[in-house]
């Protein structure tokens, strides 16, 4: 017995050596992707994917050399990639190029040959042409400006029938179309946005939410006398929580809306066409404690081809969809850490990288694509173009990288529709659980199989049919004989 | 005789007054219990494989979540609780069927189950998504036929009129709920004397 341990133990000591060295692999490998990166599947679970972005660094006012930041509360990116950093506390407008270095500061312009400055100014847009919106809340007015920083217009205290006189404007947040038309979020409107036409006069409101009534405060106020009623919380809708436009002139918006959708896709009727074919609606997490409750979107940033992605103030998540309500990749988180935040107020994308603002700290949070994220995003984006051929390349390599990434699978069998290889077809859009896709490749290939097989399907059934008349006569012969001879 | 075991449950599901009738006063008790078993064994097979191989587009099912022998119970569970409510309710009322009797009438109602849903385990597999309607019609019929079968067997193992045999299969429902609940606070309460009695013990180890 002894002995034959002895013989043994030079190949149970690799062994053990092997097994210790497999288990510290993948001890590291877990450690490298212990960062919270998940999404959700078709089964509402969340499974571990890899990063799509990393924090890479983070940029305060004193690093750029223009003194801290003091609680900045937006940021844009301009068509030209210059960042346009809204730093409320200090009254100033900072813009940095696409390198993120300093270009200029912006406190004043010049209004009616007289300096004129900016009130704790919330919100801030940039036009393609470089115009530059600025929702200047505490002196209540929109002040548009050119590219050079020069004042076109103000808007400010609008008049209309729609607004009652006590009507105070304060612009929070604000963007602008094509046409000219601007549309602004405002403190204390219920109505949705409202809109201003190219004059900078005030229009109609848009795309206002519904109202949610909680049943137990319903029955409440039903019993409820009217002094104590006067007391209660009104049944109001949601307000927005911010805006952004895409190249299309659609709205995206977010809001507190806890029942409802808290992300909106406006058109110009103000009504949601949001596209909602993910396995679960667009709206940040969809598991949470109770007592923590759904995410809070505090910001949206829309994309070319669709894509959105949405910041979570409440868990400091920024969450980005595709056109069709895909959850393509979560990032971001609160703490003390690179890549976390404190208090993050607004996000904006660069090119492929994204821009965090974080209002308490002063800091912008740069992340930037990893091989995984820029694989996906190009893959959703030649799948957009209609690019089936690059989609598909492109959406094998995602899938190479993450085999959960569940809706990756029916990019894939797209392009094998597209191909005519059917029978694979279904296969990965069985994997992505897309029922709709399946059953058209499906039919395809039932077609296939039913056109290749005709003519045996035909004699198979011809020849039973005989089988079965034949079987039938001989039975009826029988017992006819039986019946003679008894 | 051989034929019989197949051809009586058949004969059954579409002429319910004659066969139920057969069933309570010409049948072997023997007979009708075996077949009854076999009813209940072939739903239980149905429903498993129902729930793993049936097409993607009429059922979408997780594999981790797909538990055989709780599939078994899902048919089982029901049945008993059917006919224990249901003899319950029966003997307070005037009804004549004794506990086997309601027991295999029960399990002939199944049949239409079985003879339908089964073939479509496989048939879901080759039909589009907008063919899926029929799959979802015969369901339907099969649950209908099963309702009309029962219906027709208890009223003739108790004896009773149509109205009365609706209202008890009503009560009988009732009765399921409160039976079920009171298993639930059963169970419960059990788990809780288990925990005491572990924490005693435990306590008592503890000391020494």
């Amino acid at each position: 017995m002894i002995n034959s341990l002895r013989k043994l133990k030079t190949p149970l000591l690799i062994l053990i050596c092997c097994l210790l060295g497999v288990g510290a692999g993948t001890g590291n490998v877990s450690a490298e992707s212990a960062a919270d990166s998940y999404n959700y599947s078709y089964w509402g679970d969340a499974v571990a994917v890899p990063a799509a972005y990393v924090a890479t660094e983070w940029i305060s006012g004193s690093d750029l050399g223009t003194g801290p930041f003091q609680e900045p509360s937006d940021l844009h990116v301009a068509a030209d990639n210059r960042v346009y950093v809204l730093d409320s506390g200090n009254n100033r407008i900072v813009v940095l190029d696409r390198d993120l270095k300093l270009v200029s500061t912006v406190d004043s312009f010049t209004r009616e040959g007289k300096p004129d400055t900016f009130l704790q100014p919330q919100g801030i847009f940039v036009t393609d042409d470089g115009d530059v919106l600025v929702a200047d809340t505490g002196n209540k007015r929109v002040v548009h400006l050119d590219a050079d920083f020069q004042l076109v217009k103000i808007i400010d205290s609008p008049e209309s029938e729609l607004l009652q006189d006590s009507f105070k404007f304060e612009p929070v947040r604000v963007v602008m179309d094509h046409a000219q038309r601007i549309y602004v979020m405002a403190g204390g409107v219920f109505d949705g946005f409202m809109e201003f036409n190219a004059e900078g006069a005030f229009t109609t409101f848009i795309g206002a939410n519904r109202v949610y009534i909680d049943p137990i405060e319903y029955f409440w106020k039903q019993i409820s006398t009217k002094a104590q009623r006067s007391q209660m919380v009104m049944f109001t809708p949601t307000e927005f929580t911010n805006l952004d436009i895409d190249s299309e002139g659609f709205i995206y918006a977010t809001n507190g809306d806890q029942w409802g959708n808290n992300i909106k896709k406006l058109n110009a009727q103000g009504s949601d066409i949001l596209r909602r074919t993910g396995y679960s609606d667009p709206q940040g997490d969809i598991l949470y404690i109770s007592s923590e409750g759904p995410s809070k979107l505090i910001d949206i940033d829309v994309t070319d081809s669709e894509i959105y992605s949405v910041l979570d103030g409440k868990r400091g998540r920024v969450f980005t969809y595709n056109g069709d309500g895909h959850l393509m990749y979560v990032f971001g988180g609160l703490g003390n850490q690179l890549g976390q935040f404190h208090t993050p107020a607004a996000i904006d994308r660069i090119g492929e990288d994204f821009l965090v603002l974080d209002k308490a700290l002063g800091e912008i949070t740069v992340f930037r694509t990893t091989e995984y994220g820029r694989t996906l995003n190009e893959a959703v984006k030649s799948y957009y173009r209609g690019e089936e051929e690059t989609a598909f390349a492109l959406f094998n390599r995602t899938i190479a990288m993450n085999a959960n990434l569940d809706f990756a699978y029916a990019g894939i069998g797209k392009a094998l529709l597209r191909q005519g290889d059917y029978k694979d077809a279904m296969k990965h859009f069985k994997r992505s659980l897309d029922q709709k896709n399946y059953s058209k490749a499906f039919l395809l290939y039932r077609k296939e199989v039913m056109r290749e097989h005709f003519p045996v399907i035909m004699t198979m059934l011809f020849l039973a049919g005989i089988g079965i008349f034949a079987a039938a006569r001989l039975r009826k012969v029988k017992e006819r004989r039986k019946g003679a001879s008894a | 005789m051989s034929r019989d075991w197949i051809r009586f449950p058949l004969n059954l599901m579409v002429h319910p007054f004659e066969g139920y009738w057969d069933l309570k006063y010409d049948r072997n008790r023997q007979f009708t219990l075996i077949i009854s078993f076999c009813v209940l064994f072939l739903v239980a097979v149905t429903n498993i494989l129902g729930s793993q191989y049936s097409g993607f587009l009429v059922h979408v099912y997780n594999p981790e979540t797909m538990n055989s022998f709780m599939e078994i119970v899902y048919v089982i569970v029901p049945v008993l609780f059917w006919c224990v409510a249901n003899w319950s309710l029966t003997t307070l009322m005037d009804g004549e069927g004794k506990f086997v009797e309601i027991f295999t009438s029960t399990c002939f109602a199944l049949l239409p189950l079985v003879i339908i849903q089964f073939p479509w385990i496989w048939l879901s597999n080759l039909v589009s998504l907008q063919e899926t309607a029929f799959y979802y019609f015969s369901n339907s019929v099969a649950v209908l036929w099963f309702v009309y079968l029962l219906f027709i067997g208890n009223m003739t193992v108790h004896q009773f009129s149509p109205s009365k045999t609706i209202g008890i299969m009503m009560l009988t429902l009732v009765a399921m709920g409160f039976m079920a609940f009171i298993s639930l606070l059963f169970f419960s309460l059990v788990q809780q004397i288990v925990a005491f009695i572990s924490v005693i013990y435990q306590e008592l180890v503890m000391r020494t």
